[in-house]
């Protein structure tokens, strides 16, 4: 009991001194409920059509309106957290593992290469990332493997650049060869040290790029690009719902508005690990 | 300065040309082109054979790269398959449209967000830098597409008004052109602007924590002239850096909002490419995106040499 108090209170001294990342937290906790369990908060179906109670406005019964096929919005919204987070994290977690693992290894062992690697970062970073995204969806075709795909490219280099940075720091260090002088081999000094090392930094970028994945995911759907309908995807809904933008606002005004919640929420997370990496 | 520029541009020529490699193995990795979409149902082998024959399509890959690569370098960027124009007024058209979009959306962005993040920043901490701050939260949290169609739904309930969706040149029609540019270039604007705006605040916080900043002050220089000339000197570069970053994201934003807005610029060429297989355009508009990327690199190398001569390239 007395060490819940004690963590409890350590917590609201915690949120007291940075507002803006417990703020964010309390945000993004309550987002996470809600994707991973929707059916808490909307009791309709996602994909129910009711073509009589097409394009309602909002209402008590459809908190955020209906569709042009009477689709619950509120329930589409809902849904559709789960469906964009997760295809925002696997991306996210594909780059920083791929990026990652090359940028240690690219600044660890250095040469050749080191610098073939660097090469062809260079060419991924040499489109503007949408573009590299539209390209890519565009050409593999409109499939959410496809999307997953094209996020982790364009995320990769980043990845890339931050842990080869990070390697080539570490390499550098006493205790790298300190190792190798007691005959440590050099694969398990990248896994012991280096990467563990390295790994935070990694971290942290992740949410930090959090919200820019989320950007370019559903802009992507937006231009049709990502999840393909019926499927609630934020960017998906808002690409259907452009069309009546004049004649049933609400069919886009809320599902951008949760892009823009969670967009927010997931920037004031990473800002404040990011402050916390810096003072470190 | 003349060796670093060649070396700069020979390493650029490089990576452009590795880049159209990219290019051209992915869009011909995937099956179907322009043939199988031309022929449809109807899918005769002898008709598909001699178009394929007419498109090079028969060639081995690397061949139809290097014929490609030729032409290129003689400015000759072929015509389009599915349009029948020669590729380079295409780009060139639309290539206009979408430097119009950008310049007008970094010129509004940097008149809206410098000038914001300079009052967050001389009122550090007090309501106006607590407003600014939650307009860059908001501006950075909002995606593109939808602040231009929540601006289209504003504006048309305030003033009963709405852009038409077709495109005047602004040699056709200035106030035309402006009415129809009006939305998108805001709507592209509020993002950058709240970078902008947040950049420049943090730039300026750090720089007046600064011990030459505190040194002027204590010698008595007014505030103004600290202000100008001291601060917004030693925050020239990164800005300058930050602004070149701001045009590419720009350029990538107008893909979207020329689709919102039926912009024919070019990312909707891109778009219309892409689905239509149409190699030729699709090829020649990445490569252009990919230069421009690479020349505004270059201006911001060069510019930091300008402002600040201190700065060696090499």
């Amino acid at each position: 009991m007395a060490t819940a108090q004690n963590l409890l209170t350590r917590a609201v001294r915690r949120v007291r001194r940075e507002p803006d990342l417990g703020f964010g937290v309390a945000l993004l906790a309550l987002l996470l409920t809600v994707a991973l369990l929707p059916d808490l908060f909307a009791t309709q179906s996602p994909l129910a059509i009711n073509v009589d109670r097409a394009m309602e406005e909002p209402s008590a019964s459809h908190l955020f309106g209906t569709d042009d096929v009477g689709r619950d919005i509120f329930a589409r919204v809902v849904h559709g957290a789960r469906i964009t987070l997760s295809i925002c994290a696997s991306a996210l977690i594909l780059a920083a593992a791929l990026g990652g693992s090359l940028g240690i290894i690219s600044g660890f062992l250095g040469g050749r290469a080191d610098m073939l690697l660097g090469r062809g970062v260079d060419v991924i970073l040499s489109f503007p990332p949408i573009i590299l995204g539209v390209m890519i969806t565009g050409v593999l075709g409109p499939k959410t493997p496809n999307l997953i795909f094209a996020l982790t490219m364009i995320y990769v280099p980043v990845f890339f650049r931050i842990a080869r940075s990070g390697a080539l720091a570490e390499a550098g260090l006493p205790y790298v060869e300190a190792a190798r002088s007691i005959g440590v081999s050099e694969p398990l000094i990248l896994i012991r040290h280096v990467l563990r090392n390295v790994a935070p930094l990694i971290l942290v970028q992740c949410m930090v790029l959090f919200p820019l994945v989320l950007q370019i995911q559903s802009a992507l759907g937006f231009l049709g690009l990502g999840v393909q309908p019926p499927t609630p995807d934020w960017g998906a809904i808002l690409q259907q719902s452009k069309d009546y933008i004049l004649l049933a606002p609400w069919m886009s005004a809320f599902p951008g508005l949760a892009i823009l919640i969670t967009s927010l929420a997931l920037m004031l997370v990473g800002r404040g690990l990011q402050r916390r990496l810096d003072r470190r | 300065m003349g060796v670093y520029l060649l070396k700069r541009l020979g390493a650029s020529f490089v990576t452009a040309a590795l880049a159209s490699i990219v290019v051209f193995l992915l869009i011909r990795s995937v099956p179907g082109d322009v043939v199988g979409q031309m022929l449809g149902q109807t899918n005769d082998p002898v008709a598909a054979r001699a178009l394929r024959e007419f498109f090079g399509l028969d060639q081995p890959v690397w061949r139809q790269y290097l014929t490609w690569l030729a032409k290129v370098a003689t400015t000759d960027f072929g015509v389009s398959w599915t349009r029948g124009q020669p590729v380079f007024g295409m780009i060139a058209n639309a290539l206009g449209v979408t430097m119009q979009l950008a310049f007008s959306t970094l010129f509004l962005a940097t008149a809206i967000g410098v000038p914001l993040g300079v009052m967050a920043s001389v009122n550090e901490g007090k309501t106006l830098d607590h407003l600014i701050q939650v307009f860059n939260l908001l501006g950075l949290a909002a995606p593109v597409f939808w602040v231009g169609l929540m601006l289209l739904v504003g504006v048309s309930t305030a003033f009963g008004w709405s852009p038409p969706l077709m495109y005047v040149r602004p040699t056709e029609g200035l106030g035309e052109n402006l009415s129809i540019m009006a939305l998108p270039v805001l709507s592209l604007a509020v993002l950058q602007a709240a970078a902008y705006s947040q950049f420049v605040r943090q730039s300026v916080v750090a720089a007046l924590g600064q011990d030459y900043v505190r040194t002027a002050i204590a010698k008595g220089v007014p505030t103004s002239v600290v202000f100008f000339k001291h601060v917004l000197r030693n925050i020239a570069i990164p800005l300058v850096t930050f602004m070149g970053l701001i045009l590419i994201q720009i350029l990538g934003g107008t893909v979207i909002i020329e689709s919102l807005f039926a912009l024919p610029g070019l990312g909707r060429l891109l778009l219309s490419s892409i689905e239509s297989r149409d190699y030729p355009v699709l090829q020649a508009g990445l490569l252009v995106v990919v230069v421009i990327a690479m020349l505004v690199n270059l201006a911001v190398d060069l510019l930091y040499r300008v402002i600040d001569p201190r700065v060696r390239l090499g």
